[in-house]
């Protein structure tokens, strides 16, 4: 890349600082930089080009006024970009996702000023009720926001959906954070010595110690959320047959090559056998363990485990 | 470089201002700093100021002017150029920029958004709380949605059109809903299961039904969202995992609670194929009780399995 300055990104912000300070005479040049997220300096240079410009042909009349006094702005003889440019459809979308997402957290003001903002850009984009953005609730979402934000350690009750098996940990919530259509919790485990990230629908109990814990720095950043496969996990390789790809878009895995046939032959890094158990149960005879030997007959033998329950005698 | 974003500025202002198309000619004596007198290097260098307003999202429209020798103009139509009348208050400013903050895009929109709105105002937050990701597909799904236009696409190796009603967000993934026109019914498609690119018919090709409320196009479950005959089915759940599953299908769904603990619940099909997986995703701690055919169909799936191979 080359280090000059895109034109693209400027134009797009002088564009939007005339309309605003058009509304706003005299407005200063510190809150237009914050409010535009440029420098002092970076904000000078727009308004420096912006008496060069204006319409043909370009005599006093026809160019743009631009007064800066005692480090306040005002901007003349630019009719024309009175208004600002519509929102693009990303940015309208984009807008509308981020404030639905965060208006349908629980706790949150149904009637306050995002409320009011989002019905003023559903009129505008003509939206109303063709967007809709649920992050939904979750039983104890509340609770544990509210530890997090005063930092109070918590024992809560866990369903470890992958390992299949309840247990009760002790955690200093560091966290609330939603991600890929579910809220989660990070932590510090005190039952594993580690930090370990928790589905808060998964949490089935929640009870206060009234001890306190002091975040680490940069503890639970976001970017960790996502399963990452550790270099010690098994991996195990899969044919998916073509109806089942969903396997290969929904999970993280570490290869993907598509046969001939149309299937796929993808590596997963499989840190539990119970999810592993789960996928090839649910794909039945649209998936085939390659490799290796030890995994072949995982699906085989949970079956075995389950079909006992069926049995006659069973009952 | 500054002369380019001085002409770019001085072309928007002119084709804004223009009560006519002008043509590349008639902009070329007009627009400062001058366009190349060479005609190929002035097209081009159009060409590219072109391109660049368009990616900002200015609408230059094309018309033909002049009968035979026909040429192209181009001008700025002022209604799709101005952002409609929206007057927020500072304090829904500061929600937004709250909203772009607390929710992780992925991509500048929402700021550069925010900034045609008046900028950032009030404070941020330092950490995200929830991250959306935004596709360009959704977007160009939910322009049609706005334009009422029509799209078609491919979905699993099948051609659709649709009339858009919305775009919604659930359970991780982004959905178009609308009326399809091939089934003549509603339907919810996956964004990222459609394949390659979506057209885009002309706007105002249908007028939506009155109060669409997108989200409920979207089923609230797979479970219940299916076309198969519907039956009854009574699940027998241990005790071990009876909370769980109360959590997932509600207090109202349990028909029976035994005294180890071990609760029957109760819960309508119409998708066989999600069924079983919601079983087999209870492992050994579940098993079908009624109706036979469902029993029987878990039993002939996991016969499968185990005839399918693997060392015992």
């Amino acid at each position: 890349m080359s280090p000059r300055p895109l034109v693209g990104p400027r134009l797009r912000r002088v564009l939007a600082l005339v309309p605003y300070v058009l509304a706003h005479p005299g407005v200063t040049l510190a809150e237009l930089a914050e409010r535009f997220e440029v420098s002092e300096a970076e904000l000078e240079r727009d308004l420096e080009l912006l008496p060069l410009c204006g319409l043909p042909p370009y005599t006093a009349d026809r160019l743009i006024d631009v007064w800066i006094v005692d480090g306040t702005v005002q901007i003349r003889l630019a009719e024309y970009f009175e208004r600002p440019l519509r929102l693009t459809p990303a940015e309208g979308l984009a807008l509308l996702a981020a404030g639905r997402a965060l208006l349908s957290v629980p706790g949150s003001d149904a009637h306050g000023p995002l409320a009011t903002a989002l019905d003023k850009l559903d009129g505008v984009l003509d939206a109303r009720g063709r967007l809709a953005v649920d992050v939904g609730g979750s039983d104890h979402l509340e609770e544990l926001q509210r530890a997090a934000a005063e930092t109070e350690r918590l024992e809560i009750d866990y369903y470890s959906f992958a390992r299949d098996e309840m247990t009760t940990r002790t955690v200093d919530p560091w966290r609330v954070f939603h991600a890929f259509g579910a809220w989660y919790l990070a932590t510090w485990c005190h039952r594993a010595d580690a930090e370990r990230l928790f589905r808060v629908d998964r949490v089935r109990g929640v009870r206060r110690t009234g001890e306190h814990f002091e975040l680490p720095v940069g503890g639970g950043d976001a970017a960790d959320l996502v399963y990452r496969p550790r270099p010690e996990d098994p991996r195990v390789t899969l044919r998916v047959a073509p109806d089942a790809v969903w396997v290969v878009e929904s999970y993280p895995h570490e290869s993907a090559e598509k046969l001939g046939d149309g299937s796929w032959r993808v590596v997963l890094a499989v840190s539990e056998a119970a999810w592993l158990e789960r996928l090839l149960l649910s794909l039945g005879d649209e998936a085939t363990v390659e490799g290796p030997a030890a995994a072949r007959g995982v699906a085989a033998e949970a079956a075995r485990r389950i079909l006992a329950r069926y049995e006659p005698s069973a009952r | 470089m500054p002369d380019r974003l001085e002409r770019l500025v001085n072309l928007t202002a002119t084709l804004l201002d223009t009560r006519r198309a002008l043509t590349l000619d008639e902009l070329a004596e007009r627009v400062e700093p001058r366009y190349p007198e060479d005609l190929a290097a002035r097209r081009r260098q159009f060409e590219r100021d072109k391109e660049t307003l368009r990616e900002l999202g200015i609408p230059i429209s094309v018309e033909t002017v002049g009968g035979f020798g026909a040429e192209q103009a181009y001008r700025i139509n002022p209604d799709d150029y101005y952002l409609p009348e929206l007057t927020l208050t500072d304090a829904e400013l500061a929600a937004l920029h709250v909203a772009v903050t607390a929710v992780r895009l992925e991509g500048d929109e929402g700021r550069a958004g925010l900034a045609k709105l008046g900028g950032l105002a009030g404070e941020g937050v330092d950490e995200a709380m929830a991250a959306v990701a935004i596709t360009p597909l959704v977007a160009t799904l939910f322009d049609a949605v706005s334009r009422r236009a029509r799209v078609t696409f491919s979905y699993r190796d099948e051609e659709r059109r649709l009339e858009p009603y919305g775009v919604v967000l659930r359970w991780g993934h982004w959905y178009v809903v609308g009326h399809d026109l091939h089934r003549d019914a509603p339907r919810a498609f996956r964004v990222d299961r459609i394949d390659g690119e979506v057209t885009l018919g002309p706007a105002r090709a249908f007028e939506p039904p009155p109060d669409i409320d997108a989200a409920r196009f979207v089923r609230d479950d797979p479970l219940t969202y299916g076309e198969d005959h519907p039956v009854e089915a009574r699940v027998l759940v241990d005790a071990s995992r009876a909370g769980w599953v109360v959590d997932q299908l509600g207090v109202e769904a349990v028909a029976e609670r035994r005294d180890d603990g071990a609760i029957e619940v109760v819960l309508p099909v119409v998708n066989r194929s999600a069924f079983r997986s919601w079983v087999l995703e209870l492992l050994e701690h579940a098993e079908v009780v009624a109706p036979e055919e469902l029993r029987a169909d878990i039993v002939a799936w996991l016969g499968a399995i185990v005839a399918g191979g693997g060392a015992s």
